[in-house]
């Protein structure tokens, strides 16, 4: 109640409108659609009483840095340099809205297309907009921008082929965003070493798009990828969701033929926060711009010749163009976006080499470790791995995570959650905070495991 | 003028990370070799005292609710108290994953729980799910339940979405990404929705109705019993889009008015900062028979047994419910913007069941704004080239409402953009612009529960100085800005879309 600044002053206020209680200004509303009683919620609270019950309730949360944890499956354990959240908390920022009026919002509309510079070097792709609400959305949404590109032309203009090994929540993601252009879905087949299958690619020639993942959601990295926009055709849309951390030492999919390339901004810039506010982040060749979705903001120039900034490209948009829009898209991240821009400009082309070549090791590193514990085997063996690898465990991998949690290991991620056939494989990711220590904790957690139940 | 390209002496402060594990070449060499990024991206190097005054510098050209009025409708810019700020930086919120088992989460979920149950006692919905992340995403989330719903009764033929010519655009366009066809119905003379034009578009192919309540206008739709019951007749549903819901938090609800499905925008009713652009966070709540077919999972609770390990204190459990076989599956890829529920969860706590007040004050402010601005003295208005219109005729308002500045232009050639441009030199927002699209030269007005009522009274009193100052002097405003009136159609003619790298 202490953000009410005209509390008291009612009677002043209604009185100049010549009304004399707060009733009347709501005597618009039917009789029989009022509610007569109260809302039974509870007692108001002040500021220090809810600081109070934030701090009992979230401190009953386990966070992430309290314990080895090897858990990643989309989102990562990062540190985020401690300036980022003082500056993008600036009210200036944190409390303003889309830049409608560009004349008094230059300050983040710059910041938005240095974001978009950024992003379009990261990715080797020329255009990049001010970001999705995540990946999934983002996948979900080129396919959909993909798809309006390619549709007249394509042979199979209906077709879209998306990896199989695509996490199923973000698969249904796709599904809710693409079933209302009736939009035919066809899985990409994997080999056994984890790699796309090239003839089932030669199939996705002259579909509307191919989505795929690099790496793959077991942390394959694939150098066949690099062939498959020859497979596919200039027809086909070739769509690639990257770990936007490791574009510091892999190369960018936009330099391999990439036509769009999707993925998580959240280690720029926030922690992995239950899953949100993250970011996801969109970039593009020039031929998809028009069909893109989101917001993107241009250089332009004042009355008086100056530099400026400012959205643009809004004809595609809902408020403009309504149903026919290229997104329903209004609110976007774009403050989780400047947290990004902001860890990227402190990073340099030099950090995020590093930053990758960090979570590089650790992957090595505890792929070796966790395979010298005898009975666990690595499931694609001769892969290459960034950031995550799976394994094979002699026992169900929910049970072994109930195991290492009880000595306070958070040790990974069950992929029998996401495919019933691997209820046995168990999702290992590492990051550049990933120390020896946890390291010697996993395995301690893991080879005794093995041993008790006498695997 | 500061430009992040132009940072190019330093290492670069992300050098100074601690080294790999690896040395180098075998860090290098866990990358296949075709694979391997041959040139860094062209990214700035600078150093953190450099960035710290690059990015202080860029917030000094930036206009938020912190730096004066933001009366921009349909967006409810309210103020942001800065506790919910603290309150998300804690590890128990920003260093939690989504993916941890639920004893790990128990607070989380605690006040996700908190959070479903007063959004659907403060909407009349039976189930809430907190995962959309904006608010046109729970229109589309809302709309594909309604799709799924209706596939499941053998309804799957209604192909067509009603929406007012008041609506949100986002209505429309979420609507159309489900496949659905739109039909736009006119507004009544009075700017209220027009049964009669009702009437004739509903029928066996109505999946819905998508409306507003109140309307962008700022207006209570008086017949909204009857709309809902001439759409059910009909077989259709009700879609309730809550971007006005500040205005009868604790009046009326949703679900008295007929509908059954809504959804809210924590970032403007609950106050999550607005950052620019987002995030938001658009929890949908629905009646019922749509509750089989909302995304997975929802938080749930039971009575604490004794094998529970320990939860939050309050005798319960807490866990992910999931909703079933028929659910449409997952809209974003976790539970949502839980930082946005948590910073939600702070402000609501504040109010409590004391929420009718805020929708009581916001609704008093925008009254009194619009009957200072629509009644100047005599002397003012003498002194204005023309007085600005009501948007819609009324005797009260709820949150916001529209003026239209036709008069004022055909009077001395001064359009509403003008208008909005030159308020910037005053030190306030403009109002939202040519929104709705019914209303002429239309300025939509919502001031908010947070302004002091000198805050609407100098506003009132630039207001109508503007029209009545020189019209040369209005035409080419904004004068006092960082640059002045932006030319849009040269970003849009030449496509400059990032920085085309340092010289």
């Amino acid at each position: 109640m202490d953000q009410l600044p005209n509390l008291g002053r009612e009677r002043e206020m209604l009185s100049a409108m010549g009304m004399s209680s707060i009733d009347e200004l709501f005597s618009d509303i039917p009789e029989d659609i009022r509610r007569e009683s109260p809302l039974p919620l509870r007692e108001p609270q002040s500021e220090e009483e809810i600081w109070e019950d934030a701090k009992r309730l979230l401190g009953a949360n386990v966070a992430l840095d309290d314990r080895p944890s090897f858990l990643a499956a989309g989102l990562v354990r990062n540190f985020v340099p401690t300036m980022v959240g003082m500056l993008a908390t600036r009210g200036e920022f944190l409390t303003s809205y889309t830049p409608y009026q560009p004349e008094v919002s230059q300050g983040m509309l710059q910041a938005m297309w240095e974001f978009q510079t950024m992003v379009s070097e990261l990715v080797g792709l020329p255009v990049a907009n001010v970001s999705m609400y995540d990946t999934s959305t983002a996948a979900a949404e080129a396919i959909t921008c993909a798809v309006r590109v390619h549709r007249r032309k394509a042979p199979q203009d209906n077709v879209v082929y998306v990896s199989e090994f695509v996490p199923p929540q973000r698969l249904e993601v796709i599904r809710n965003y693409t079933q209302g252009s009736g939009l035919d879905i066809k899985m990409l087949r994997h080999l056994k070493n984890g790699h796309v299958d090239m003839s089932s690619a030669t199939e996705a020639a002259g579909c509307c798009a191919v989505y795929v993942e690099q790496p793959s959601s077991f942390g394959i990295l694939d150098p066949g990828l690099m062939g498959l926009k020859d497979i596919i055709g200039e027809g086909t849309a070739l769509i690639v969701g990257v770990d936007t951390v490791s574009l510091g030492i892999v190369e960018p999919p936009g330099n391999w033929g990439a036509d769009i390339v999707v993925g998580e901004g959240q280690p720029f810039g926030i922690g992995p926060t239950a899953g949100g506010p993250i970011y996801g982040i969109f970039a593009c060749g020039e031929s998809y711009v028009r069909q893109m979705p989101g917001r993107i903001v241009g250089l332009t120039r004042d009355v008086d010749g100056k530099r400026a900034f400012t959205l643009t490209l809004s004809t595609r948009e809902q408020h403009i163009r309504r149903h026919r829009a290229t997104s329903n898209i209004c609110s976007n991240e774009t403050l989780i976006a400047l947290m990004g821009a902001m860890h990227m400009a402190l990073l340099g082309p030099r950090g995020i080499e590093r930053l990758a070549l960090r979570v590089t090791s650790a992957t090595e590193a505890t792929k070796r470790a966790v395979t010298s514990i005898e009975g666990i085997e690595l499931v694609d063996p001769v892969a290459s791995n960034f950031r995550e690898f799976a394994v094979k465990l002699p026992g169900e991998a929910s049970d072994a995570l109930t195991y290492l949690d009880s000595k306070g290991v958070l040790g990974g991620f069950d992929l029998g959650v996401w495919w019933d056939f691997m209820s046995t494989c168990l999702l290992i990711g590492a990051d550049e905070r990933t120390s020896q220590s946890d390291i010697d904790a996993l395995v301690a957690g893991l080879s005794s495991w093995v041993k008790e139940a006498g695997r | 003028m500061s430009d992040l390209f132009e940072f190019n002496g330093a290492e670069s402060a992300g050098w100074s990370q601690p080294e790999p594990s690896l040395g180098e070449q075998e860090a290098w060499s866990t990358v296949p070799e075709p694979l391997r990024r041959e040139s860094p991206p062209a990214w700035p190097r600078a150093s953190e005292p450099e960035l710290v005054r690059h990015y202080t510098w860029l917030s000094s050209r930036n206009f938020g609710i912190d730096t004066g009025f933001y009366p921009l409708g349909s967006c409810t810019m309210k103020h942001n108290p800065r506790l919910n700020e603290r309150i998300v930086q804690l590890p128990g919120i920003d260093r939690i994953h989504p993916l941890q088992p639920e004893h790990q989460v128990q607070g989380l979920l605690a006040i996700f729980f908190e959070m479903q149950e007063m959004l659907s006692i403060c909407s009349g919905m039976d189930e809430v799910t907190l995962q959309p992340v904006a608010g046109a995403q729970g229109e589309f989330t809302a709309m594909r339940c309604i799709q799924e719903f209706h596939r499941s009764i053998d309804q799957g033929h209604r192909d067509k979405v009603i929406v007012p010519d008041s609506a949100h655009g986002t209505n429309p366009a979420s609507a159309a990404m489900c496949g659905y066809d739109i039909i736009e119905i006119p507004s009544a003379a009075d700017g209220r929705i027009d049964l009669a034009a009702l009437e004739e578009a509903v029928g066996d192919d109505t999946a819905a109705m998508m409306i507003t309540n109140p309307s962008t206008l700022g207006l209570f739709e008086l017949e909204i019993s009857q709309a809902a019951e001439m759409v059910h007749e009909a077989g259709g549903q009700m879609y309730y889009d809550g971007a006005n819901f500040n205005a009868i938090l604790g009046k009326t609800d949703p679900g008295r008015m007929g509908f059954d499905a809504v959804h809210y925008n924590l970032h403007k009713t609950f106050s999550q900062p607005h950052g620019g652009g987002g995030p938001g966070s658009g929890p949908i709540g629905v009646k019922a028979h749509l509750a089989p077919f909302l995304p997975s999972p929802i938080a749930g609770r039971r009575k604490r047994v004794a094998d529970d390990s320990e939860g939050v204190g309050d005798g319960y459990w807490y866990f992910w419910r999931g909703i079933g076989e028929s659910s449409i599956g997952k809209i974003q890829q976790w539970h949502g913007n839980s930082g946005a529920v948590v910073r939600a969860w702070a402000f609501y706590r504040r109010y409590g069941r004391e929420l009718e007040r805020m929708s009581e004050h916001a609704v008093l402010n925008a009254n009194y704004l619009r009957h200072r601005i629509l009644n100047p003295s005599p002397d003012t208005a003498a002194r204005m080239h023309a007085m600005p219109l009501d948007g819609a005729p009324a005797d009260v308002v709820k949150h916001e409402f529209t003026l239209s500045l036709s008069a004022l232009k055909e009077a001395v050639g001064v359009t509403g953009r003008d208008v909005a441009k030159r308020l910037l030199d005053y030190g306030v927002m403009a109002p939202t612009l040519y929104f709705p699209m019914i209303v002429p030269e239309c300025l939509m007005i919502e001031p908010t529960e947070t302004e002091s009522k000198e805050v609407m009274d100098r506003f009132a009193d630039d207001f109508h100085k503007i029209l009545s100052e020189d019209p040369e002097v209005v035409t080419s405003a904004p004068h006092t800005t960082d640059v002045r009136r932006v030319d849009e159609v040269w970003a849009a003619r030449n496509l400059v879309l990032r920085h085309p790298g340092p010289e």
